[in-house]
């Protein structure tokens, strides 16, 4: 009998299932093919490290202390620096957290545990919807309704234009970070007889609470690195100094609520703002300072990054007992 | 022995009961519970009103400049008008520029981000894994801003002038690629080929990161299939694996154009910011999200504002679309693209 | 395109045996002569990074007949099996000791060619796993890969391997239609015309009737018979009654202790010496039933 070779065909189609020249043809294929994926993620990683090499070379060569120290100076004057940028970056990505968090964990709560009710699939739609809103029609829309309102620029419109762009990535994150809480923990909560209330705060936010900070410290990174929609709700302040605002307001004998307003009712600069507005500059100097303010906001956006991956990576280590 | 053994509390069970009306303010308030459920809903209610403010706002906005211009406003034409002084406005130039440049960072993007996707689902050695994903992530979390002052001063000169130069000579002559191809590239390099460019290497790590995900949720036995038949590696990836997640691919692909159309700085600070006529990429061009950064700060008349406006809306609308479009392709993948076998 | 085939020329030519050497090449291969072993382990050994799963396997598989591998849960019978069709190497960190041997060359030394050796070793899989493709395209998946082109008798390799995994008649009216909305059994016998589609010598299979019901079971079982007269037939089956029906040679495998959990090959031979009169003790105790 014979060995299986199938004779219903005809020879040619034999040889060319067994034929020799064919396979090689395919085998260098493959190898071909395989070998350019991986160039291509070398490619890749080489922009990469070539967009980060070149900004900590040249932000380094312009770094120094009066940077961090100084409001801008005129052209031509020694020791300027970019303190309105830092304090505004840092005044608005505290209160684009305060304005994102809390909505946005409750929000999350509520639909990790009602994912498929009408408004459950509605805000899971409309978070992803959100999260793909160019930064820029963000911003058109805060200027529409608070800018316009208040008749001026303020760091109160640009926070809040930061905090609808936080808004999603807090809430997917919580949403996720919510869902592992293992069951049993909140059921032997409610069997104690805790409402859901106190469960929820006692309980299941505390037990997600790490992962809900990875989801806001991953939202602050993008927010801070944000330009688009500040440009005109913060619009940008040369003189802005909190020190010198707190100084006044209490020279003037002003309550601490006006201090804060007087705080966060003006325009402020931020990081990227300035490096955009001096990069465009045709003054080496200030695009030397674009060169500085890329590196500090690098370091901060991937150390926020960095930090989070390898937490979240430790994290599932130990879960994992390794 | 007796005496060692714990005494039975019965401190809670013997309390005093409460007063009738905490009796009655804890019913009312279900323990809590309805004002934490009324919190919560409220907030997911805001999330989704915050979507809709923001086309409803825009919409209203423009309605000045939508009344004044009609679709004329979205007319392509040669000759389009951007006159703030004399109020007249046509957006079709930078309708032109967001469309062209995002598509064409996809004619580089796709490929790579494929390649890179395929080689960290399916050719990576474990350990490696991991790092080399953070590593892409970590290029999408470079700040806009950063591409656009390391795009200027640094990929401009040294990348997108001699490409740029090299395809004026090549293809600018060629007959019908000509119109798109046809010189010369400034010597800044800033032009619409640049900002392409750029906004390639931007939206490579999101269409990666899908891609790969798709590809990891293909099962296995898809692969031994392939495999078991003499199927090359190369084979089974090409005509088994990236046919199965087709869809979710596309939906990657659409996600990262989307992405494409709304990036901003990066784009602005390359691409020239001119209205010039010419179709061509090699000359400095402008789109949608440029228009408005650079000119509504100061814009010069109610009327230029509301047409900025109506340029914002007109790219909204165009991003919201694809975003939906996209989410559907990827969802269904996730839910399995194939018929389920009957048993 | 199928109506000139409604009297095939199965019916003609019967099964012929082959006396003409095939020409690959510059090599030629002669057929192996009747009672030469189609595949041979020579004390094969194969790790999972330091885990011996299998050890010093030394088994003769005779062409043209169905082999069966039993034994009990996690002995090594899947590993030893996908030994054959190399597909253990898709695992990470793995190693093997020994030879196996195919038609008279080894398989796992570095000259051998996987894709070479999966050409000619089908499997089928313990679930059915056909591509999301119509049943068309599953079948010529594998010729396709060859350049097999319609012109080139495309359509022929597909109606022949339909008919030999006895699935023709079910779907000739429907190749264009999903795989995927065939019944169970049914996407199984398409597996195997899938495997028969690119002319193996031997065919592989993991339990695959275990995730069907009986009438699909015996269905394949049947198709097995057929099949042997031009393939060999490896099965493993956890089903001992199945290998006692269909099976002409029976290996049977355990572990050689708790602690090392390494397979071996405890007896072979045919199925009705080791059903009858099994010359090991572990054996009978096994086909007994007292353990397993």
């Amino acid at each position: 009998m014979s060995s299986g070779t199938n004779v219903w065909l005809g020879t040619s189609t034999k040889q060319l299932i067994q034929s020799r020249t064919g396979y090689r043809r395919r085998k260098f294929t493959n190898r071909i093919m395989l070998t350019v994926t991986a160039l291509f993620t070398l490619a890749a990683l080489a922009i990469l490290f070539w967009i980060i090499i070149y900004v900590v070379i040249k932000g380094l060569q312009y770094l120094n202390l009066d940077f961090f120290i100084h409001l801008p100076r005129p052209l031509g004057m020694p020791g300027g620096g970019v303190l309105n940028a830092i304090e505004g970056t840092i005044i608005l990505t505290i209160l684009a957290s305060l304005f994102a968090v809390i909505p946005g964990i409750l929000a999350a709560y509520y639909v990790a545990y009602n994912p498929n009710t009408p408004l459950g699939i509605a805000v899971r739609f409309g978070t992803d919807v959100l999260s793909g809103v160019p930064s820029i029609i963000i911003g058109l829309f805060c200027y529409a309704l608070i800018v316009k309102y208040q008749g001026h620029y303020s760091a109160l419109a640009g926070s809040i234009a930061l905090a609808i762009i936080m808004l999603p990535t807090i809430i997917r994150t919580t949403e996720e970070m919510i869902k592992l809480v293992p069951h049993s923990l909140r059921e032997g909560s409610l069997a104690l007889g805790s409402p859901e209330w106190k469960t929820a705060v006692s309980v299941s936010l505390p037990a997600a609470s790490q992962g809900i900070i990875t989801g806001i410290l991953l939202g602050i990174a993008r927010a801070s690195g944000e330009t688009a929609p500040l440009l005109f709700t913060a619009l940008g302040n040369d003189n802005y100094e909190v020190g010198k605002i707190i100084k006044a307001g209490l020279a003037n004998h002003k309550g601490i609520f006006a201090i804060l307003g007087s705080i966060v009712t003006q325009p402020v600069d931020s990081l990227p703002l300035t490096l955009w507005k001096y990069a465009q500059q045709p003054y080496p100097e200030r695009i030397n300072q674009s060169w500085a303010a890329a590196l500090v906001l690098l370091i901060f956006v991937l150390s926020l990054n960095i930090f989070t991956r390898i937490w979240v990576q430790v994290r599932a280590n130990r879960m994992q007992g390794k | 022995m007796i005496d060692n053994m714990a005494k039975q509390n019965h401190i809670i069970a013997n309390r005093r009961p409460p007063s009738r009306w905490a009796t009655r303010l804890r019913l009312a308030f279900h323990y809590g519970d309805r004002p934490w459920n009324a919190l919560t809903i409220s907030m997911a209610v805001l999330t989704i009103l915050v979507m809709l403010a923001i086309g409803v706002l825009l919409w209203r906005e423009s309605a000045g400049s939508r009344s004044a211009f009609g679709l004329n406003f979205l007319k392509p034409t040669t000759d389009a008008s951007w006159n703030p002084v004399s109020g007249e406005f046509q957006a079709w130039p930078f309708i032109y520029g967001t469309l062209v440049t995002s598509l064409f960072s996809l004619v580089l993007a796709v490929p790579l981000s494929l390649g890179v996707a395929i080689f960290l689902a399916e050719l990576c050695p474990e350990w490696l894994r991991l790092p080399l994903g953070g590593m892409f992530e970590l290029l999408a979390a470079i700040p806009s801003v950063i591409y656009g002052l390391w795009g200027i001063f640094v990929f401009l000169p040294k990348v997108v002038d001699p490409v740029g130069r090299f395809l004026d000579t090549t293809l600018g002559n060629v007959p019908v690629l000509s119109l798109f191809f046809h010189g010369p590239i400034p010597a800044s390099g800033a032009s619409l080929l640049a900002a392409a460019f750029i906004l390639s290497i931007m939206i490579t790590p999101t269409i990666t990161a899908i891609t790969r995900d798709v590809f990891l949720a293909i099962p296995v036995s898809q692969r031994e299939a392939s495999l078991a038949l003499g199927s090359t590696r190369w084979e089974t990836i090409w005509k088994v694996l990236i046919p199965y997640g087709l869809s979710g691919i596309l939906g990657a692909v659409i996600l990262g154009l989307g992405r494409a159309l709304g990036e901003t700085m990066a784009v602005t600070m390359v691409v020239g910011n001119s209205i010039g006529g010419s179709l061509s990429l090699l000359r400095p061009g402008y789109t949608m999200s440029s228009i408005i950064a650079n000119e509504f700060a100061e814009a010069v008349s109610p009327l230029h504002t509301q047409a900025l406006i109506e340029v914002g809306l007109i790219l909204f609308i165009i991003t919201l679309l694809l975003n939906i479009l996209a989410r559907l392709l990827v969802w269904r993948v996730g839910r399995g693209n194939v018929q389920g076998a009957r048993a | 395109m199928f109506t000139n085939m409604e009297t095939p020329m199965t019916d003609e030519k019967q099964r012929a045996p082959l006396t003409i050497p095939i020409k690959i090449a510059q090599k030629t291969i002669e057929p192996p002569h009747v009672g030469e072993n189609k595949i041979e382990f020579r004390d094969y050994s194969f790790y999972y990074g330091k885990f011996k799963a299998l050890g010093n396997i030394s088994l003769q598989i005779p062409p043209n007949q169905i082999t069966a591998i039993i034994g009990p849960s996690g002995c090594g019978k899947s590993t030893l099996l996908r030994s054959i069709n190399r597909m253990n190497d898709l695992v990470p960190n793995v190693r093997t000791e020994g030879q196996i041997i195919l038609s008279g060359e080894d398989i796992i030394g570095p000259s051998a060619d996987v894709v070479d050796v999966r050409r000619r070793v089908g499997m089928v899989f313990q679930r059915p796993n056909p591509f999301p493709k119509s049943i068309y395209d599953n079948v010529a998946y594998g010729p396709r890969l060859y350049g097999i082109s319609h012109r080139q008798g495309l359509d022929e390799i597909v109606y022949n391997a339909l008919r030999q995994a006895a699935l023709w008649d079910e779907v000739k009216d429907k190749l264009r239609q999903s795989a995927m909305a065939l019944s169970g059994g049914q996407q199984q016998r398409l597996c195997i015309a899938r495997a028969l589609a690119v002319e193996p010598e031997v065919i592989l299979m993991d339990e695959p009737a275990s995730a069907l019901d009986p009438v699909a079971t015996l269905k394949i079982e049947e198709l097995m018979q057929t099949l042997k007269e031009s393939y060999t037939i490896i099965i493993v089956t956890h089903n001992m009654q199945q290998a006692a029906r269909v099976s002409d040679f029976t290996a049977f495998m355990m572990i050689d202790s708790p602690q090392t959990r390494t397979g071996v090959m405890v007896e072979y031979g045919p199925t009705t010496q080791i059903f009858t009169n099994p010359k090991n003790k572990q054996t009978e105790d096994y086909i007994t039933g007292r353990f397993g």
